[in-house]
């Protein structure tokens, strides 16, 4: 009777467990590809602005955004398997301070207008 | 309370039946005791089966919700970005406030479009029901023709929909047409079913505020794809 038992558990189980995880799971994948587009996008756009001012298309600022924008590419902001996730965005909102400062543009000041209620 | 009597009576009947009967009685008890048991076993198996159930599946169902959030999230945080660009953009500019607030009603829109879809993930697996939409428009304190009645068919909800956009589209014509928050127009759009809510909408506002910040739209080149 356990094993009757048992069977019909496991399959309301499996249901139950596919269901609870995909929730957490997209809230988790949420937040990061949040944060991560909102890093692309911000850099997108400053190349583009940057690249319109001669004098800055071969700044420091053009290379440290170069380098955001490599390494957020190459970051696997959809694999929940990535074992680096942590240090790899630790680097990248490092990456992106470093910008910040570069362009003068508080980082802060840029968060906060967010008001999405997703805490970075 | 049939149950009290049904408890009372049972055994008073059996005592009758069964006073000088005691195998039959304690047959009785066994087979009682038994059902018992084999019950408890069945519960028991039950949950431990839940536990492996779940247990089994709950990674593979984070990992497939991952993946899904973060797909559907991204480029709402992307023009989340590029907008902030914009705006820092102005600030180290000294542009008009006027932009700059039209930037800061932007990003707000976007904040509240990837709430929605959060608020949606979270509920991910359960259809979008028609009073769960209700429900979310009123919590946004949005809707100004929600009618008290809950139970509201289909074909009622469709026509609240149209109601809406309808009184959006008016709101964007008319003079007063900047008392109209966007978000307003936000659920609307949602409402309708739109593959990407809103983001269509806001990037359109994006590409006109670039043009007269007097940028090449090539800044929202990136944003092509949404």
């Amino acid at each position: 009777f356990h094993g009757e038992g048992y069977q019909e558990g496991y399959e309301d189980g499996s249901s139950l467990g596919r269901i609870e995880g995909r929730q957490h799971g997209a809230l988790r994948g949420a937040k990061i590809g949040s944060e991560i587009g909102c890093y692309q996008g911000f850099a997108f756009a400053w190349k583009h602005l940057l690249h319109s001012d001669a004098s800055e298309r071969d700044s420091r600022k053009m290379r440290v955004l170069e380098s955001l924008m490599g390494m957020i590419e190459k970051f696997p902001y959809d694999d929940p398997a990535y074992d680096r996730l942590h240090e790899d965005l630790d680097r990248i909102r490092g990456k992106f301070r470093q910008l910040c400062s570069l362009l003068n543009v508080q980082p802060d000041f840029k968060m906060s207008a967010e008001g999405s209620g997703l805490s970075f | 309370m049939s149950w009290v009597q049904a408890a009372s009576s049972t055994p008073s009947a059996a005592d009758e039946e069964d006073v000088f009967d005691e195998e039959a009685d304690e047959s009785l008890l066994v087979q009682r005791e038994w059902r018992n048991h084999m019950q408890r076993r069945i519960k028991e198996g039950y949950r431990d089966g839940l536990d492996a159930g779940k247990a089994v599946t709950l990674q593979q169902g984070f990992n497939q919700g991952y993946k899904e959030g973060a797909e559907v999230i991204i480029n709402y945080g992307q023009l989340r970005g590029t907008l902030s660009a914009l705006l820092s953009w102005c600030h180290l500019h000294d542009n008009s406030s006027t932009l700059i607030s039209e930037i800061n009603s932007l990003l707000d829109a976007v904040g509240q479009c990837e709430e929605y879809v959060l608020k949606h993930l979270k509920s991910i697996t359960s259809q979008p029901h028609v009073v769960d939409l209700l429900d979310s428009i009123e919590d946004m304190d949005l809707c100004h023709v929600v009618p008290d009645k809950k139970k509201i068919d289909e074909t009622k909800d469709e026509r609240l929909c149209e109601n809406n956009a309808e009184f959006n589209k008016n709101c964007g014509k008319s003079p007063s047409g900047k008392d109209c928050s966007y978000l307003e127009r936000c659920t609307t759009q949602e409402h309708s079913h739109s593959e990407n809510p809103n983001l269509a909408w806001i990037l359109e506002q994006t590409a006109s505020l670039v043009k007269q910040l007097g940028i090449s739209t090539d800044v929202l080149q990136h944003l092509k794809q949404l």
